[in-house]
C-alpha cells in the first residue's frame, strides 16, 4: 500500500531541513496535516513570502527585504567598523551586548579545508571588497573559536593585511564567572599562550 | 556475528567530523592502537553536550568506545593534556596532515608509529616552530608506515651507497637511481638530500626544497588521482 504521492511529497521537501531524516520528516508531516492545519497555512505563505521577499543585503550580506539592510542604512552606526561573524544568529550575539556600534559582514559560513570548502565557496572576494570601500577602518574578525572558524579567520586576515587593512580578533580565555578549577585545560592552554602583561 | 567489544583510554586525535542524524556527529578517529576509527558521537551537536568542547581536531585525547562493526559508539571522550589551538599557518598544515591520514590510510588498521609521528607533529606545529621540515618528516614517515619501502640509503640499480654530491631520479616502486645524462626535464634530487631524509635532517634548505618535490611526487602516486581538498583550498588562497 503506498500513501498519495503529495504525502511523500511533504515528506521529502521536510528533508530539506537541516538534520531531519525521513523518520522526523514523517513526524512533522502528520503533525502539519492533522494537529495543526492553520500552522501549517502560516508556514506554507512565510516561507512563500520569505522566499519571495529576502535577499542578501549587498553591504553586510545578512538577509535583508531591500538591497541594502537597515543597519547597513543607519548613519549613527560606526561605518569605519566592520565586524565578521559566520552566522546570522553570531550578529545577534554580538548585538545583545549592546557595546559595538559598528556594521557587519556575515559569511554565511566557515572555511572547511577537508570538506572543500574554500575562498571560492564562501564568496570572500565579496568580503574583501566590502572592506576596501575606503570607509572601513578596522576589520574585527569573530568567527567561532573553533578549528575552521580559526582558519577563516586567519586567511581573512592575511587576505586584508596584505590589502592594508586593519585586522583585529576578538579575544578569548577562561569564560567570564569561570574558575580555573572548572575549565577545560585546553582553554586554560590558551589563556596561558595569550596572557597579557599588567 | 559481530562481537561485542569495548575500547578504554584509547590515545586519539580526531581527523574529521560529519553531522549525524538530528543531533550526533560520525567522527574520523586517529587512534594509537587501532588507527582509523569511525565512532558516532551521539548527541555532540546539542548545545550543552559535555562532547561539544571536546571532539576538536588536533587536541590528544583518551577515548572510549564500544561496537564490533565498521562504526563505533563514541562512550567518552576527554582531553589528554592542553595543549594550544594551532592557528594560522599551522593550522592550515595540520589540516593537510588529517587529510593525508584520512585518504591514505586502511581503517581499523593500527599504526602506532605513525600515530606518535603524528602526535610529535601537532605539537612542534603547535609551538609555532617551523613548518616544513614538519610536513616533510610526517609525510616520510607516512609512506614508510605504510610499507611502501621508501629507499632512500642506495643506488636501487647497482646497490652502491649513495655519493652525495651525486645527482639522482627517484624512479616510484624501486628508488633512486643515477641521473641518465638525457634525463631532460626529470627532477633531479642530490644525494645529500636523500641521505639528508635517511638521517632525518632537513637542516638545508636544498633538503627542505628537494625532498618536497619528491615526496609530493610520492603522495600524489599513492594518492592514485585525488585531490587533496586541503591543498586546493591553500592554492586558492594564493590566488586571491
Ligand atoms: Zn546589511
Amino acid at each position: 500500500m503506498s500513501s498519495p504521492s503529495s504525502l511523500d511529497e511533504l515528506i521529502e521537501a521536510l528533508r530539506a531541513l537541516p538534520s531531519v531524516g525521513p523518520k522526523s520528516a514523517q513526524r512533522m508531516a502528520y503533525h502539519l496535516l492533522q494537529r495543526d492545519q492553520r500552522g501549517a497555512g502560516r508556514l506554507a505563505r512565510a516561507l512563500a513570502h520569505a522566499l519571495e521577499v529576502l535577499r542578501h543585503c549587498e553591504r553586510c550580506n545578512t538577509f535583508s527585504e531591500t538591497d541594502i539592510c537597515q543597519r547597513c542604512a543607519n548613519p549613527q552606526r560606526d561605518h569605519s567598523l566592520l565586524c565578521v561573524v559566520e552566522m546570522p544568529a553570531d550578529l545577534a550575539m554580538m548585538e545583545q551586548t549592546q557595546l559595538y556600534n559598528g556594521l557587519y559582514y556575515v559569511l554565511m559560513g566557515r572555511l572547511s579545508p577537508l570538506d572543500g570548502i574554500g575562498p571560492r565557496e564562501l564568496r570572500l572576494d565579496k568580503l574583501l571588497a566590502r572592506a576596501s570601500d575606503g570607509a572601513v577602518k578596522e576589520v574585527i574578525l569573530a568567527t567561532n573559536f573553533t578549528n575552521e572558524g580559526e582558519a577563516t579567520a586567519h586567511v581573512i586576515a592575511e587576505l586584508l593585511a596584505a590589502r592594508g587593512v586593519r585586522v583585529s580578533r576578538l579575544s578569548r580565555g577562561v569564560p567570564v564567572g569561570g574558575e580555573l578549577e572548572h575549565t577545560d585545560s585546553g582553554t586554560i592552554a590558551q589563556a596561558l599562550v595569550e596572557r597579557r602583561a599588567l | 556475528m559481530s562481537q561485542k567489544q569495548r575500547v578504554d583510554q584509547q590515545p586519539g586525535f580526531v581527523l574529521h567530523t560529519h553531522p549525524w542524524r538530528e543531533t550526533s556527529l560520525i567522527v574520523e578517529v586517529f587512534s594509537r592502537d587501532h588507527g582509523r576509527v569511525a565512532v558516532v558521537a551521539k548527541g555532540a551537536r546539542r548545545p550543552m553536550s559535555a562532547l561539544r568542547g571536546v571532539i576538536m581536531a588536533f587536541q590528544p585525547l583518551l577515548l572510549d568506545w564500544s561496537g564490533g562493526g565498521e562504526m563505533k559508539t563514541l562512550v567518552r571522550a576527554e582531553r589528554c593534556g592542553g595543549q594550544p589551538l594551532l592557528a594560522g599557518r599551522a593550522l592550515m598544515c595540520g589540516y593537510y596532515l588529517n587529510e593525508l591520514l584520512v585518504r591514505l590510510t586502511a581503517r581499523e588498521d593500527p599504526h602506532a608509529a605513525l600515530f606518535d609521528a603524528y602526535a610529535r607533529a601537532i605539537a612542534t606545529l603547535g609551538r609555532g616552530e617551523p613548518q616544513e621540515p614538519v610536513l616533510r618528516r610526517f609525510e616520510l614517515a607516512l609512506l614508510r608506515e605504510l610499507g611502501y619501502g621508501i629507499g632512500l640509503a642506495s643506488d636501487s640499480d647497482s646497490g652502491a651507497p649513495l655519493d652525495p654530491r651525486a645527482d639522482y631520479v627517484y624512479i616510484i616502486e624501486r628508488g633512486p637511481v643515477p641521473l641518465p645524462e638525457d634525463a631532460g626535464d626529470l627532477p633531479a634530487t642530490s644525494g645529500q638530500t636523500l641521505l639528508d631524509m635517511e638521517r632525518d635532517d632537513f637542516s638545508r634548505p636544498e633538503t627542505l626544497v628537494q625532498s618536497k618535490t619528491l615526496l609530493r611526487m610520492l603522495i600524489n602516486h599513492y594518492l592514485g588521482g585525488q585531490i587533496l581538498q586541503s591543498r586546493r583550498v591553500l592554492k586558492e588562497l594564493l590566488e586571491l
